[in-house]
């Protein structure tokens, strides 16, 4: 091995490195299993165990009946959603895994270019390393699938992963004037997604419009460094006119759908989920930079939120806006679903313990960071956003997968107030006639846990491997 | 005691400039713990002026007060004929024509090198970025670390990154440089390079206010040397004054420690 210590290149030679004793298997034991009598009785019983386990899952296996599963596979994957619509969260699925394959794809060129930029390396691409992160995932999805009584369902997972395939390609091959726009194409292709499923609401169109006109004021803005305000007006008037014709297009659409109060399934329990993590983290943040804040109402309004609904139990929070909410507000007035609300309260506990988490990296940044951007002259929110955030975010991300991974488990909670989450399908089909009373719960139930497993294990994986590709240059 | 008032004024500029830093009676509490004791004490340009004396005695918070890293209590400030208050439009003028250097450098960890300069010219004062990244080459050329600027701090060596500081305060192309004790983190070999850098700066014509306790700096370079003991400006002087014929004792008792 060759190493360059400040331009000295040192050479290590073989027999310099420190000798290496082979053992025996029988020596081998004997030094490390049983080399006393109370190590001797910890492998005996941890190998007995072992065995143990082993045995009584074969035989749990050998008996099972997986005909619930098959019966009910459609309501573990999306809950009462109507047999006749099935292509509804399909085209979704598409566009879905379209979009992911082509902003992932295009990310990964981005990071190669910024790298090479830079001068440092980067690991080529490949697809074997693709499915050995994403392994778990896929290994559940064909699990399920494989309880499928019919075809179409192994030809459209196939499709999904031709799909993903194809547009990563498409979009690690995509010119940078297409990979700037890219995050603006994902976002559409997602909120299309959730049109396919839930039709042109009011939020589907306002999100459209909102992402629209975002772009355009993208497209103007970046014509120029320094805008003057002529541009800067024609840039939000053109934004605003842009969204708003988005907007009345999309609702003139009037295309038909099933709200999320009809979803169900593992589809829903991932769906609370996104939603939660991907709304709950910026309010987190706000709140945990309004903690820190030195004007007093802002300080105690975040205090006082942070800590009531720390100090609740998630399940008193959703039966309250589930139950007691609608007592204390006048009949006349419409409140938005049991989903809608429940949602809002996933969403705001999730930001609550984000904000602390994100509190603890804020104070492990060195004042120092701060003063020696503050006596450059940023102004307190640059220094914030560049200088603060991202090193303090850095510090938290194990605790802020943690969460996030608590928070995807957590929505099994959503039963209690009677919504059909991924878990709850398992004590309705216990319900059913065909089955009731046959002790089912020990196929179901290992059959929910592999799936919450197989995505919580992914998140673990990810955030170990962001957390390693960030501590690039730092020491 | 006539002789000790004389000493101590340092509001005599050396050299014919205009007054760039001006400080009137200055107070600063921590506490009941009075940091600064009436400092008066003015900077012109293209002046050099070293503050010296034991830990604790106030040196890094006189200059910290200069650009509002700290909060003086009484008295006045005015850098650059803008005076020092609450209002933050006047904090933010002072702030981008001071830079300043640390001890412990303070560079962010998480961008590289050239975006650590790049940074504040293209945040506060709008410069373009090819621009800006120019004028970071140009910069980390004079502080003689030309093939760094793709690193990130963390691979460089302590007086590297006490270097590129320096770039990053030098590319806001301020009036006044504050040095904050900007060799007593580094090991003693590394300790020359960056006294070579604030030397080529000073010789360039920059003002330069540097709380240090490298007495051959001060002897080389320093127009003059601020002694402070206990909050207060307890001797003022040339350098030449410092190391044949200080006055008060307590001047005295700090040099023999040191030197």
């Amino acid at each position: 091995m060759v190493t360059e210590l400040g331009g000295l290149e040192t050479v290590l030679l073989e027999e310099d490195k420190p000798p290496v004793v082979y053992l025996s298997p029988s020596d081998w034991m004997r030094q490390n299993l049983f080399n006393n009598w109370y190590n001797a009785l910890i492998t005996f019983l941890v190998g007995a165990s072992f065995v143990a386990a082993v045995v009584l899952t074969l035989r749990w296996l050998l008996a099972a009946d997986f005909q619930i599963v098959r019966t009910n596979l459609r309501v573990f994957m999306i809950g009462q959603f109507p047999r006749d619509e099935l292509w509804r969260p399909w085209v979704s699925g598409f566009l879905l895994a379209g979009a992911g394959g082509l902003v992932s794809g295009a990310m990964w060129r981005n990071a190669l270019e910024d790298a090479e930029e830079k001068g440092l390396p980067y690991p080529p691409h490949s697809w074997t390393d693709l499915l050995r992160r994403f392994w778990a995932i896929i290994v559940i999805l064909l699990f399920f699938v494989s309880f499928a009584r019919t075809l179409p369902p192994y030809i459209g997972l196939l499709l999904i992963f031709v799909t993903i395939y194809i547009t990563r390609e498409a979009g690690m091959r995509s010119k940078p004037a297409l990979r700037i726009r890219v995050p603006f194409i994902g976002a559409l292709l997602l909120l299309v997604s959730f049109i396919a499923l839930a039709g042109t609401s009011g939020l589907g169109a306002s999100s459209i419009g909102a992402a629209l006109g975002w772009w355009t004021s993208f497209e103007i803005g970046r014509r120029t460094e320094t805008p003057t305000l002529q541009h800067t007006v024609t840039r939000w008037i053109s934004a605003v006119v842009v969204g708003v014709v988005a907007w009345i297009a999309v609702r003139a659409i009037g295309f038909e759908g099933f709200g999320w109060d009809d979803w169900g399934g593992i589809h829903l329990t991932l769906f609370v989920t996104v939603v939660g993590v991907s709304i709950g983290l910026p309010f987190g943040i706000l709140l945990a930079l309004g903690r820190q804040s030195k004007l007093r109402i802002i300080k105690s309004a975040t205090v006082v939120f942070i800590e009531f609904v720390r100090g609740v139990p998630l399940i008193t929070l959703l039966l309250f806006s589930t139950f007691l909410l609608p007592l204390f507000i006048p009949i006349d007035i419409t409140i938005p679903g049991p989903l809608t609300r429940a949602m809002i309260v996933i969403t705001a506990f999730s930001a609550a313990y984000i904000a602390e988490i994100v509190r603890g990296g804020l104070q492990a940044v060195p004042l120092g960071q701060t003063e020696a951007a503050q006596a450059s002259g940023m102004s307190v929110g640059a220094i914030q956003r560049l200088i603060v955030l991202p090193q303090a975010l850095r510090a938290v991300i194990p605790a802020m997968v943690g969460q996030f991974i608590s928070l995807f488990k957590d929505t099994s909670l959503l039963s209690v107030i009677g919504l059909l989450e991924f878990l709850q399908v398992s004590a309705v089909a216990n319900a059913q006639t065909e089955f009731l009373g046959q002790g089912l719960v020990s196929v179901t139930y290992p059959f929910v846990a592999l799936g919450y497993w197989a995505f919580a294990y992914t998140m673990s994986k990810e955030s170990r491997r962001i957390e390693a590709k960030l501590g690039v240059g730092v020491r | 005691m006539t002789d000790v008032n004389v000493n101590a004024d340092a509001t005599e500029i050396l050299g014919s400039g205009d007054i760039i830093i001006e400080l009137d009676g200055v107070d600063k509490f921590f506490g009941d713990f009075q940091a600064l004791r009436n400092i008066n004490m003015r900077v012109g340009e293209q002046e050099v002026v070293v503050v010296i004396g034991p830990s604790g005695s106030g040196k890094s918070t006189l200059i910290r007060c200069i650009n509002r890293l700290e909060r003086h209590d009484r008295g006045r400030i005015v850098v650059d004929g803008v005076e020092l208050s609450d209002d933050i439009r006047h904090i933010q003028e002072i702030r981008r024509e001071t830079g300043m250097v640390f001890q412990s450098f303070n560079l962010f960890p998480h961008i590289s090198v050239l975006d650590n300069i790049t940074l504040a010219p293209r945040q506060v004062r709008n410069l373009p970025k090819a621009e800006a990244e120019a004028l970071a080459t140009d910069l980390l050329e004079r502080v003689k670390i030309p093939d760094q600027a793709r690193k990130y701090p963390g691979q460089l060596s302590g007086g590297q990154q006490q270097r590129v500081a320096i770039a990053r305060a030098l590319a806001m192309k301020p009036k006044v440089m504050l040095f904050d004790e900007p060799t007593s983190a580094l090991d003693p070999e590394m300790i020359k390079e960056v006294l070579d850098t604030m030397k080529d700066l000073a010789l360039e014509g920059m003002t330069m206010i540097c709380v240090t306790h490298e007495m051959g700096f001060a002897r080389e370079v320093a127009d003059r040397v601020v002694f402070m003991a206990d909050g207060e400006i307890v001797e003022v002087g040339p350098p030449e004054h410092f190391f044949t014929n200080p006055q008060e004792d307590r001047t005295k008792l700090f040099l023999s420690q040191i030197l």
